[in-house]
């Protein structure tokens, strides 16, 4: 299946951002957007029960000047195990201009046993933009006895901030070699998650790293320009729920802005 | 260039030699009188073991490269654990990044391709998220850079220095190296990297120099059948997940009690 979901968030007349443009197509569909806390919020659903070997996922989403869009999704991403040997691809493509605003925030990417999945981000600010981007990579279906089992997975995320590319992650990720040993050196089924804010306002380096604990694993610090890389290694779900939670809380008062809720419960 | 008195020098056959120095002295007209079954060693070899000692000034025995934070953290307490360490982080992120990285930088270098060589350099910059490692790898860099430039006054040691680069460390080995062939190259990369932090291993966990040693050629052992191919046939898509050294790093930078800069 090949889908897709192109949108542009713009700040329309009255003051508030809307939808200039949106197109979609199967597997990939849209709740209908809402107004809260001076920004568009979009749920991003995905109707099937998740993505397979084959499967092709181009995202592309700008944020014009001055706009403010919050991006999210209302339940887990699941990549399944791949039949054919073929990998599940995804291509994320997100555009940040001056004095616009995005916030990207999909619940936990949960990859099952014999998954082969490829993602690809690619996010652009522009100077005067604003971005705080999380991901969320649990160790599969662990209440199932699923952790690590799947096949591989491969992420390439560039982050560029004007003309500069101020952050460059490549890894693949395949449990019968060592490349999880950075990750379940910690915890035995651990969940990582990233994040990237990029913007001009003073980061609350402080009260970030005080969200580790003995089930978070945390550090923080600055990017080579324009924002910040957070990553925590959090012992289970709940703790990198509670974890994403807290950041979100405590990078939107560091922005001075309300957080906009997301509608869960 | 490296000094001419350096371009070879009649010392008992070295296993895995280049061979191709013989040739050199020819070239240069100088016959080196050797007994039977000597050859001369490759031309580099002297510059290889001055820039490589552990004695070398760069400044690295003053980083720990995120180990001190994972030993405070209790994630690393007893030898065995910094042997797992090498063995299960630190050796396939040189396989799988450092490495090849280092095959491209000294292509350029090799090439006095400045400008790839500075790409690489900023590419550097991205590819370090933690603000700690990257600013050690600066600084070894820069310091490494501003020594050789004494030893061998090159004018692209001086264009290089010149030119503002972030002198990341790896960019400048490959300069520093980049008159040995690559495989010798990656293993000299490879050999500072896993003695740097065995080397800073003695001062956080109990053990002792001939431990240290032990590890040292224990992981290089392990990582030989493989150097070759990491710069010579580099994956196509090259990068490492290690999120456990990055948040090490990252912490360690705000650290309260500290014994190395990183």
């Amino acid at each position: 299946m090949k889908g897709h979901l192109h949108l542009t968030c713009s700040l329309g007349t009255n003051g508030e951002s809307y939808l200039r443009e949106q197109s979609f197509r199967a597997p990939l569909h849209l709740s209908k957007p809402h107004h809260d806390a001076g920004a568009l919020v979009v749920n991003i659903v995905n109707p099937t029960a998740g993505i397979f070997d084959d499967d092709e996922i181009d995202l592309k989403v700008t944020v014009e000047a001055d706009a403010s869009l919050v991006l999210t999704t209302p339940s887990s991403g699941r990549v399944y195990r791949s039949r054919n040997g073929a990998d599940a691809r995804v291509k994320q493509e997100l555009r940040v201009e001056t004095g616009a605003f995005l916030e990207f925030y999909p619940e936990p990417f949960i990859p099952h046993a014999g998954a082969r999945y490829h993602q690809r981000n690619t996010i652009r600010v522009a100077e005067g933009g604003s971005l705080i981007f999380f991901e969320w990579l649990s160790p599969g279906r662990v209440a199932s006895g699923e952790a690590f089992l799947y096949d591989e997975l491969c992420w390439d995320t560039d982050v560029i901030f004007g003309s500069k590319v101020v952050a460059r992650e490549r890894y693949t990720l395949n449990p019968k070699d060592e490349s999880l040993s950075g990750l379940n050196a910690t915890f035995e089924n651990a969940h990582y998650l990233g994040c990237f804010v990029l913007g001009a306002f003073p980061f609350p380096h402080a009260e970030i790293e005080a969200l580790g604990n003995d089930s978070v694993y945390l550090g923080a610090g600055p990017l080579i320009a324009g924002g910040w890389t957070i990553k925590a290694i959090c012992r289970d779900s709940l703790h990198a729920r509670r974890t994403l939670s807290a950041l979100r809380g405590i990078l939107y008062a560091a922005m001075k802005k309300e957080a906009p809720s997301l509608g869960r419960f | 260039m490296l000094p001419d008195d350096s371009r070879s020098i009649g010392v008992p056959p070295v296993s895995g030699a280049d061979v191709s120095s013989a040739s050199d002295s020819k070239a240069s007209g100088w016959k080196p009188d050797l007994p039977t079954g000597w050859k001369p060693v490759p031309h580099w070899l002297p510059w290889l073991l001055q820039v490589n000692d552990s004695q070398f000034p760069s400044g690295a025995y003053a980083h720990s490269m995120g180990l001190e934070e994972l030993t405070q953290r209790g994630l690393v307490k007893k030898p065995e654990d910094v042997e797992k360490f090498l063995h299960q982080q630190i050796l396939p992120s040189l396989r799988a990044f450092e490495l090849p990285f280092l095959a491209k930088a000294h292509a350029a270098a090799a090439a006095a391709d400045l400008q790839a060589l500075r790409a690489l350099d900023d590419e550097l910059d991205a590819w370090k998220l933690a603000a700690e490692l990257r600013n050690a790898s600066r600084q070894l860099g820069s310091r490494r850079l501003s020594l050789i430039r004494k030893l061998d006054p090159a004018p692209l040691l001086e264009d290089y220095a010149n030119s503002e680069a972030p002198c990341h460390h790896l960019i400048v080995c490959a300069l520093e190296l980049r008159q040995l062939p690559v495989t010798a190259a990656a293993c000299a990369f490879a050999q500072q990297t896993v003695s740097g932090y065995a080397t800073s291993a003695m001062k956080l966990v109990r053990m002792g120099q001939e431990k240290c040693q032990l590890m040292i050629r224990g992981a290089m052992l392990a990582l030989s059948p493989h150097l070759e191919a990491a710069v010579t046939q580099p994956p196509e898509r090259i990068g490492w997940f290690n999120p456990l050294l990055e948040i090490a790093s990252m912490r360690h930078a705000r650290a309260n009690e500290r014994l190395f800069i990183s």
